[in-house]
């Protein structure tokens, strides 16, 4: 029997024994009811299982859906991404290298692989650094010691430090590299060819201390170099600046222009590099003006022999291109410590010696005179009071008159040019002709004087002409002929009666330019001398190139008549060479009547001397036009 | 220790009669209309003049192997070496509930108590929070076991009575005190949870409002059906919900319902319903709660020695809602601990609205439904 129906009997049995049927059947109904009412309950809660799990699986499923459309959609984009960066990596301009904390590679792009010959396999992930260095090694694309060099670039990324490198490779590329350190202790590495920039940066570095033109240092460097020398002498050792100024650059590229201008500094600048020790050091430092530091100086003989072999080197004539050109030299010198220790005072000190050799005369070298501070202050009071002499019309002409020896009569008279300082009193044209074309002044002053020439002659009696010196920058200055022009017009002079002196150095630079011009002049009617015979180069060379008028012997052959037969001899060939070539020869300088008889005998046409007047004031002039010559000069 | 067993029924009264003797404590279970009118406690007090008597009202009684709802059950317990303390709290408002809890706790709280049983009030009071205050007091190591009243399947009224009659809103415990008496104690439920896991996603206290953001009352009634849903809250008892904490899985209690609010479409539970905890629903099979029974009767033995001398009292408290999915089969389980416990064991119990007993894993003191809990006494010399 059933536990619960002895259950239900023992509780439906009395104390006699009996049972209660009603009670039972009551139990059994009710466990019944119970049974069916757990049966249902327990289908009931089975099925809302059912539908419940089914829900959650429903949701499940949805929710896998999404996730994996999600999922889909991020793996896309992360492939659009690494696209993106695939690309970003290939063309950019660097090699790129990515190193985990092991130094083995991670990922490199295409650049890098190309720039150092390495093939794709060399650097595949998990390469170590240290068998890249070796494949390149044997590729050529790097030296020095592997181990070395991975030891310490891991020393230093450990360190979190930002390593920047410049590295030459054997095929003289320059490669920048730059190692960043990552968070997790591996680190990225771009490697740049740098080789244009870097040769662009020491161009600009090269300029910036060297002359474009010539490629000498420039002034910068002058002083770097002066100022590293200068410690030398602190030890004991001496050196030399040179101080070095082109004489009459400037009419050249004033008559040639500017590119043979610029020829001839490069020309002048090879020269002076061919009279250097491997010591020194030359830069341009200005327009015409090298500045030259001569190191391993014994004493000031050193010195002075380079100053002669630069003066040398420059004289020598120039072939720029079909054109000769012919310059000097001025060059100033002062030494260390002597003259100074300090680069500045140096530099200085040679300027000034250079001042100093173009007031006397340029075309030589000067050494620095503790004194010549003073002079250079004297000279600059001199250039102020031209300037304003010039304005103040502080000039006058003097006129020296030119006897025929025949007739005696004056023939010409030659202007010189005179100036009354106020204060000094009369300032002899040595002394102030040289500041004048220094200082840019002898245009304009030689143009007054050709025009108060003209217009003095022109009221003098007519068979008088008028003689004017021509330097060789008025010469090659375009306004010459048309100050010519101007003054004949102004004055109404007829141009037969205008005569223009030139020395040789007239014709020795740019005899091209000038002899057209002296052309140019001659076909006007004016007529053309040749001054200061015999003193020159090649005086007879140059009577050939032009059709001269008037040669007028120097001074010296004249003092040395009567004392030697050789000055005679020369004379008297000079006079009969001037004849055959059909040009008149006036002695100059002839101060007594031994002289003047002699040179008569000797052929000579005119006479220029203190005998018969020295240079008067044109008031003074017309005196003595009035007078009768005659008597004066008459053949004994 | 002795101890003597007596019921009362209508016909007989009480059996055995006794003449007034010694006894140290009453303890008592009847239903709340045999209670109500306290003269059941009168005629213990008259038997027992120096006990102290403690009982309350049932959802039945268990004698020994019988379970029945027409006898009050009781057993006196004479101490040799034991003594007793016991206080009483009314509890006006279940906020109150943890502050009766450490009220109780002060009062029993000494160096030597070794035990307390506690019966409270099973429709006013807010279990786990009675439960936590006396632990709060007493601390940990003392074992506290107890339940909670019940009215049957009426969830009407409920009856407490320490040293005086029954009443309504009171809670009475009783703390042995001194190094002689031995207290086993064992709970297990039985109960089968299925279904998904849901989350308590709004309650307040032991009241629940939501499931997964629907509301409770809902998916009980679902489960309940149309015919069944009409005895809430007595028939939610079916389906009583595990809770716990992710995080803190060994905190995993049963929890049965104690009131329904149709217009708030809440559940009002015998404790708390953590908000943010997890729920399962549980199903219960006769033999696997038979089963959780005889296991809770094996943990309270293995608290004590066989040999212990004298009487060993088991009072067994289990709950309404085994009764009620057992039906006329419940009495199997007190069988079955009848089996483990052996048979010479005087053995009363009732079944209450929440069990009170450390937990057998945590071995924390909470509130527990659904579930056997088996308190065993006994001396040592």
């Amino acid at each position: 029997m059933h536990k619960l129906l002895a259950q239900q009997l023992a509780k439906a049995t009395d104390e006699s024994g009996s049972v209660d049927h009603a009670k039972l059947t009551g139990l059994v109904t009710a466990a019944y009811e119970d049974f069916d009412r757990d049966r249902r309950r327990t289908d009931r809660s089975m099925s809302l299982m059912i539908e419940e799990i089914d829900t959650v699986q429903r949701n499940l499923e949805r929710t896998v859906v999404e996730r994996t459309k999600e999922l889909r959609a991020r793996e896309s984009e992360l492939c659009a991404q690494n696209t993106r960066f695939d690309a970003a990596l290939s063309n950019m301009s660097q090699g790129l290298v990515m190193f985990d904390a092991d130094a083995c590679v991670v990922i490199c792009n295409q650049r890098y692989i190309a720039m150092y010959g390495l093939e794709a396999d060399d650097i595949r992930p998990g390469r170590t650094l240290r068998y890249l260095l070796e494949r390149r090694t044997a590729r050529g694309t790097f030296s020095g010691d592997p181990e070395h060099f991975v030891g310490r670039l891991c020393a230093t990324i450990k360190a979190g430090q930002t390593t920047t490198e410049f590295v030459e490779l054997d095929d003289g590329r320059t490669i920048a590299i730059v190692s960043q350190p990552m968070a997790d202790g591996g680190w990225v590495a771009t490697h740049e060819d740098v080789t244009e920039r870097r040769r662009a940066e020491m161009k600009i570095v090269h300029m910036a201390r060297h002359d474009a033109l010539t490629d000498l240092p420039n002034r910068v460097l002058l002083r770097e170099r002066l100022s590293e020398a200068l410690l030398h002498v602190e030890r004991g050792q001496r050196l030399a600046v040179l101080y070095v100024d082109l004489d009459q650059f400037k009419n050249v590229n004033d008559s040639l222009g500017h590119p043979v201008g610029d020829e001839l500094l490069r020309a002048v600048a090879g020269r002076l590099r061919g009279c250097v020790a491997e010591t020194d050091t030359i830069c341009r430092v200005g327009g015409d003006e090298f500045c030259i530091i001569q190191t391993e100086v014994g004493d000031a003989t050193d010195a002075e022999r380079l100053a002669v072999r630069i003066a040398e080197a420059i004289r020598a004539p120039y072939d720029l291109h079909g054109h000769l050109a012919v310059i000097d030299a001025s060059i100033g010198i002062a030494l260390a410590p002597a003259d100074g220790t300090d680069a500045t005072e140096l530099i200085k000190n040679a300027d000034m010696a250079l001042y100093g050799a173009k007031a006397d005369g340029r075309g030589v070298y000067k050494f620095f005179e503790a004194d010549m501070d003073a002079r250079m202050k004297e000279r600059r009071t001199v250039e102020l009071a031209l300037r304003r002499a010039f304005d103040k019309g502080e000039f006058e002409l003097y006129y020296q008159p030119m006897l025929n020896l025949d007739t005696g009569e004056v023939r010409c008279c030659e202007a010189l040019l005179r100036w009354h300082h106020p204060t000094r009193g009369m300032v002899s044209p040595a002394e102030f002709i040289p500041v004048a074309e220094d200082i840019g002044l002898i245009v304009a002053l030689g143009e007054w004087v050709i025009r108060r020439a003209c217009a003095d002659a022109a009221r003098w009696p007519a068979q008088v002409s008028v003689s004017v010196n021509l330097s060789p920058t008025q010469l090659v200055n375009k306004g010459l002929l048309p100050a010519v022009l101007g003054a004949l017009a102004a004055s109404q002079l007829p141009p037969d009666r205008l005569e223009l002196e030139i020395t040789e150095a007239v014709l020795m630079q740019n005899s091209e330019v000038t002899l057209k011009v002296l052309h140019q002049l001659r076909s006007l009617g004016i007529r053309i001398s040749m001054d200061d015979f015999g003193t020159g180069y090649s005086s007879l060379s140059y009577l050939r190139s032009f059709p001269f008028d008037k040669i007028k012997i120097d001074r010296c052959f004249i003092k040395g008549l009567g004392e030697s037969s050789d000055a005679g001899a020369i004379v008297e060939a000079v006079a009969g060479l001037a004849d055959s070539l059909r040009m008149t020869t006036t002695a100059e300088g002839v101060e007594t009547r031994e002289q003047l008889d002699l040179v008569r005998k000797l052929g000579c046409t005119d006479v220029q001397g203190f005998f018969y007047s020295p240079p008067v004031p044109v008031h003074e002039l017309t005196k003595i036009l009035a007078e009768e010559p005659r008597g004066k000069i008459a053949a004994a | 220790m002795r101890v003597q067993q007596i019921t009362w029924s209508e016909r007989s009264g009480w059996t055995p009669k006794f003449a007034p003797g010694p006894a140290s404590l009453v303890l008592y279970f009847g239903t709340r209309q045999a209670l109500a009118d306290g003269a059941r406690y009168d005629e213990l007090r008259d038997m027992f003049p120096a006990a102290h008597i403690l009982g309350c009202s049932t959802g039945g009684q268990i004698n020994n192997s019988d379970v029945n709802d027409d006898e009050i059950v009781a057993a006196a317990v004479t101490f040799d070496a034991t003594s007793l303390r016991l206080c009483r709290e009314t509890v006006d408002d279940p906020q109150k509930s943890q502050e009766c809890g450490e009220a109780i706790g002060r009062a029993l709280a000494a160096a030597d108590l070794a035990a307390v049983f506690v019966l409270s009030d099973g429709l006013n009071v807010n279990g786990s929070a009675l439960v936590a205050g006396i632990t709060k007091v007493i601390g940990p190591a003392v074992p506290l076991t107890g339940g909670l009243a019940g009215d049957g399947a009426d969830f009407q009224e409920t009856l407490v009575g320490g040293d005086c009659a029954p009443r309504t809103r009171t809670i009475a415990a009783v703390g042995l005190y001194g190094s002689a008496v031995r207290v086993g104690h064992g709970s297990a439920g039985g109960w089968d949870m299925f279904g998904p896991r849901r989350k308590v996603t709004k309650s307040v206290g032991n009241v629940l409002f939501e499931l997964d953001g629907q509301p409770a009352l809902d998916l009980y009634e679902r489960y309940l059906g149309p015919d069944e849903s009409k005895e809430l809250p007595g028939s939610a008892l079916l389906f009583p919900i595990q809770v716990y904490d992710l995080a803190h899985p060994d905190s995993a209690v049963v929890r049965t319902v104690l009131a329904i609010d149709r217009d708030r479409r809440s559940m009002t539970f015998a404790g708390d319903v953590p908000q943010g905890w997890t729920a399962q629903l549980m199903r219960g099979n006769l033999d696997r709660l038979v089963a959780g029974a005889a296991e809770a009767a094996r943990q309270a033995r293995s608290g004590r020695e066989a040999r212990d001398p004298g009487d060993h009292l088991s009072i067994l408290v289990s709950c309404i809602g085994r009764r009620l999915l057992m039906g006329q089969r419940t009495i199997e389980e007190a069988e079955a601990v009848a089996t483990e416990l052996g048979a010479a064991t005087p053995r009363l119990g009732f079944y209450s609205y929440g069990e009170i007993s450390p937990h057998a894993r945590s071995g924390r003191c909470e509130l527990h439904n659904q579930t056997m809990t088996v308190t065993s006494l006994a001396e040592v010399a």
